[in-house]
């Protein structure tokens, strides 16, 4: 280690530094302790709890094992939920999209049913399905599904015809051509409505379970809420912000992959 | 084949095809005689009795009113927000870790907190409302912002214009497009947000509407009122798109060039 010379570490902390961006993690700080000083100054707990009391039942809740089980019971719905409609809205956006007669055949159908907000499904939901997981996985499904076909279908209609005219001189059959020049060039799309939905479902589902669970991490919001444990309530926003950005962040690296790799594609064939 | 066919005829085939699923349903729902899937001639029948009351106009109306104050607050703060963070890169680095965690947050998540701290009215609801609002347009208006051309910029500090000049007269305008393609993703996420925001606690609005009606089993009044919050969704996204193209047409004129 003594080939590194002082100044090329002081540069490497100065590169973590400007990677880590103290000034907007220092704000975050500013912000939790002058929550602390006026929830102490003012005596607000009872409408606000201090940033030390969230962490602490935080800490706590992790510990004991409670937010880690509600949040693995949202999760998994979630994950089925979403896996449904990724499935589900590409193989329907391939499909529909490759073919003008089956666009125009499926148009007015779609427009009316895009439109419905999911959650206002929870109702209807709850009588075809009860109150329990399944109703979640098909809100989560349902909401999910919109943005995902939808950008399947613009991601297939703009695909460069010649790659299709290719192909089909070259004797690849429709399916072939669907899933090896089709789904590839719509990819950048696909992803985009997969990380667009991805919120929307996360919303879609804790709403299921505020409105009516017995489970999930929504469900546990409002038990707090009810009880008044402003602590814990807290604590569960805190979690779920970052289980939030946790899906962005992962989505979002996801996504630069795949369009990295297809952008060089598109650049080579240039 | 489809090529020759015309727009019209396109578009008549996606109606046939609406009104065929539209029969279907109701010749399934009819041989079933499940009441959970009530004829579509029965949602229709009663929508056209409900709709035109004044009760249940009352009921819409109490929406609206929440998304338009929701709205109006949600969007005026993601706009503020969004020119002091696009126009300043330190702003933008110093609230970045924050605002990008609150925007990952799904909005039910506040509702509880908004619960506690303005109870169970429409103060809550708006809140929650603008809350959701406040993100999409967030993000659009820093978008807008940082897409003006250098060039632009640097005219303007060597005009000597100062910084409230340049946001209103150089970053707004620019941003605009971009702003108002946030506002069309954000109301349809507000309309969300009073549907969601109306399951909970007592009072008005097509979300307790639904809830109620199908805690009463009046199964096709809540298919009525579902139907009805869909085409309000339509309608409203299209007077955005409307909108869109407008701002976009004026921006075209001005600029010489679509936006980048």
């Amino acid at each position: 280690m003594r080939g590194i010379n002082q100044t090329g570490i002081v540069r490497r902390v100065q590169g973590v530094v400007k990677r880590v961006n103290l000034a907007g993690w220092l704000f975050v700080v500013l912000v939790a302790g002058l929550l602390e000083a006026a929830v102490r100054l003012f005596e607000l707990q009872d409408s606000l709890p201090a940033s030390s009391a969230t962490l602490r039942a935080l800490a706590h809740g992790i510990l004991s094992g409670t937010l880690p089980g509600e949040l693995r019971t949202t999760l998994e719905s979630y994950a089925e939920g979403f896996a449904l409609a990724i499935v589900g809205g590409v193989v329907l956006g391939v499909a529909i999209g490759s073919s003008r007669t089956l666009l125009d055949a499926s148009s007015v159908v779609i427009e009316f049913l895009r439109p419905i907000p999911a959650v206002a499904l929870i109702p209807l939901a709850i009588l075809f399905f009860g109150v329990g997981i399944p109703m979640r996985r098909f809100l989560i499904a349902y909401a999910a599904l919109w943005p995902i076909l939808i950008n399947t279908l613009y991601g297939v209609r703009g695909t460069d015809r010649v790659l299709h005219d290719v192909a089909e001189t070259s004797g690849v059959t429709r399916v072939g051509r669907a899933v090896r020049v089709t789904l590839p060039a719509a990819l950048p799309s696909i992803a985009t409505g997969i990380r667009v939905s991805a919120s929307i479902a996360l919303l879609v589902g804790v709403t299921a379970e505020f409105v009516i669970g017995t489970d999930g991490i929504g469900s546990y919001m409002q038990r707090q809420q009810l009880a008044y444990q402003l602590p814990e309530l807290y604590a569960a926003l805190v979690l779920i912000g970052l289980l939030g950005y946790a899906i962005n962040v992962v989505l979002r690296a996801t996504e630069q992959r795949v369009v990295f790799w297809v952008g060089e594609e598109r650049m080579a064939g240039r | 084949m489809a090529v020759t066919v015309s727009r019209f005829g396109r578009r008549l085939l996606g109606v046939v095809v609406f009104a065929a699923a539209l029969g279907i349903w109701e010749a399934w729902a009819r041989s079933e005689g499940s009441f959970l899937v009530p004829p579509a001639s029965a949602v229709a029948e009663r929508a056209g009795q409900v709709w035109p009351t004044t009760d249940f106009l009352i009921t819409v109306a109490a929406s609206l009113k929440r998304l338009a104050a929701g709205f109006v607050i949600g969007a005026g703060i993601g706009v503020a927000v969004g020119l002091m963070m696009g126009s300043s890169r330190r702003t933008r680095r110093t609230l970045e870790p924050l605002t990008e965690f609150s925007r990952a947050i799904p909005p039910i998540a506040i509702v509880p907190v908004a619960i506690v701290l303005l109870g169970l009215g429409d103060a809550m609801r708006i809140a929650v409302i603008a809350f959701a609002v406040c993100f999409p347009v967030l993000v659009n208006t820093i978008e807008g912002v940082r897409a003006v051309s250098p060039e632009a910029r640097d005219t303007a500090s060597m005009l000597h214009v100062s910084s409230v000049g340049r946001t209103f007269r150089i970053y707004f305008p620019a941003a605009l497009p971009c702003i108002v393609a946030g506002l069309r993703i954000a109301v349809a996420i507000g309309l969300l947000m009073v549907v969601i925001s109306e399951f909970v606690g007592e009072g008005d609005g097509l979300g307790r509407y639904i809830l109620f009606q199908q805690s009463q089993f009046n199964i096709p009044e809540m298919y009525g009122g579902i139907l009805f919050l869909g085409l309000l969704g339509y309608v409203l996204n299209r007077l955005f798109l409307l909108a869109e193209r407008r701002v976009l047409a004026w921006h075209y004129g001005a600029a010489g060039g679509p936006a980048p």
